[in-house]
């Protein structure tokens, strides 16, 4: 009976491979538009703007105080009672954009805030502007610091794209649900849906890792 | 040059700088000292305006730096800020931290930039260090990439907080020099230190601060042989006895 199962999950594998493509695609998009989104508002939440500081941090607040599932809810279920209609892959890239971003924003802030005062009073007295200040002076040296933990975010972004499932997104998580209805193996079948997700993070996780190793080689040289 | 008139500023609730009333005449080099706390950085962190003031007026190659209409980066271009803690960028290579301002702020071609600030760094004893990066200089050496970074803007003013205060005492000579060639080439200066070596050798007057007040302004070796206040008599014998 296990081989027949296990026969069953072998032609079953393209499927599975759809799933995967899906996971990758909603988090990338996600993790590609969180980035952007999250610098932007870490580099606001680090500046001197009491009142964009406080609306960022509020979101921030507010998305890390509620359970992603239930944000996921509340994007693809109420936005449409407000005449606000999406697909559930539209849904799902936006409430895990907004999730990455808020952890993001955090990470970004807290980098640039690691950069001694005398970096920016330096730039200031030899006439550059804020932007010019951020792009040449803050941010590469508040990179050290963001980086590793950045790229273990992705990681778990990556992982938390199951919760999309929950809409009907057919990504590996959804997959597996569907695929053991069909073949009643529970162990066999989400074995196979860890290992797929493991695929993709473990090359992230030895990334972050790296940049760790390596970031911390550059301060000691610095 | 540099005209401070009734300059008032405030911490919060402290007052940190009273009154002060002084002129700097081009060319001039004027030395800034007084005991810790007396507000001598504060004075000359109002110059290009790292710190606001809140009362009076400073006026700085005829622009008024406290007002919001004044083009900052027009002021601070123009003046050369030398800090206690060197602040280079220690992401980038001497050539890279004399060079970022006047491409990014004066808009300097890069070759040109890069010649600029490699006579620059030639100029101040470091033409062998060039593309060393902060963490590879000793401190007296990070303390002349800092000059040569303020002189790379051509400035008009070259203001120095403290400059050798951090540093051990085998290298201060090493920037003292580079600031007194420097004076000698005609420079403004305003410097804020405890070298009264450097005070009596190179400066035209010697300003006396106390409590966030101007006390005395005198000639050095006036200041230094016949101060007129007591304060001005106590701080001289607290530092000259240690």
């Amino acid at each position: 009976m296990w081989s027949f199962y296990f026969n069953e999950l072998v032609n079953s594998l393209p499927f599975f491979i759809k799933g995967l493509w899906m996971t990758v695609a909603v988090s990338g998009l996600s993790l590609i538009a969180g980035t952007i989104i999250g610098f932007i508002c870490g580099v606001i939440r680090a500046s001197g703007n009491k009142l964009l500081k406080f609306i960022v941090g509020a979101w921030v607040d507010l998305i890390r105080g509620t359970p992603f599932l239930v944000q996921v809810f509340i994007i693809f279920f109420i936005l449409p009672g407000i005449g606000i209609e999406l697909e559930a892959f539209a849904a799902a890239v936006i409430a895990l954009t907004n999730l990455a971003a808020s952890f993001i924003c955090e990470i970004v802030a807290g980098g640039i805030l690691a950069v001694p005062s005398g970096q920016r009073e330096a730039a200031t007295a030899s006439g550059l502007s804020a932007y010019q200040q951020l792009r040449y002076i803050i941010l590469p040296q508040a990179m050290r610091t963001i980086l590793p933990p950045l790229v273990g975010q992705y990681v778990l972004l990556v992982k938390d794209s199951s919760v999309v499932s929950a809409i009907g997104v057919v990504d590996i998580t959804r997959v597996g649900w569907l695929t053991v209805q069909r073949i009643p193996e529970g162990l066999m079948v989400f074995g196979l849906v860890g290992i797929l997700y493991f695929i993709i993070c473990y090359p992230l996780i030895n990334l972050s890792n790296f940049l760790e190793r390596r970031m911390t080689v550059v301060s000691t040289r610095l | 040059m540099i005209s401070f008139k009734n300059v008032n500023k405030w911490f919060g609730d402290l007052h940190v700088l009273k009154d002060i009333n002084l002129e700097v005449a081009q060319g001039e080099v004027v030395v800034v000292c007084g005991p810790s706390g007396s507000g001598k950085s504060t004075l000359i962190r109002c110059i290009n305006r790292l710190e606001p003031i809140q009362k009076g007026e400073l006026v700085v190659d005829s622009m008024n730096v406290h007002d919001k209409k004044t083009n900052m980066t027009k002021i601070r271009a123009e003046i050369g800020f030398v800090f206690q803690s060197f602040n280079l960028y220690p992401h980038m290579t001497a050539l890279g931290n004399v060079t970022i301002a006047p491409m990014k702020v004066r808009k300097i071609p890069k070759e040109e930039a890069e010649k600029l600030g490699r006579d620059t760094l030639i100029r101040v004893g470091l033409g062998e260090r060039i593309q060393s990066y902060p963490a590879q200089l000793s401190g007296g050496q990070q303390q002349r990439v800092a000059i040569a970074r303020g002189l790379c803007m051509r400035p008009k003013i070259m203001l120095f907080d403290e400059p050798t205060s951090a540093l051990d005492p085998e290298m201060i000579n090493e920037v003292l020099d580079v600031m007194r060639d420097l004076a000698k080439g005609g420079m403004t200066m305003m410097v804020v230190t405890h070298e009264m070596g450097f005070a009596r050798e190179v400066a035209n007057r010697v300003v006396f601060m106390d409590d966030g007040q101007i006390i005395e302004v005198a000639p050095p070796n006036d200041f230094f042989t016949n101060p007129q206040s007591d304060r001005g008599k106590y701080f001289l014998k607290s530092i000259l006895t240690h």
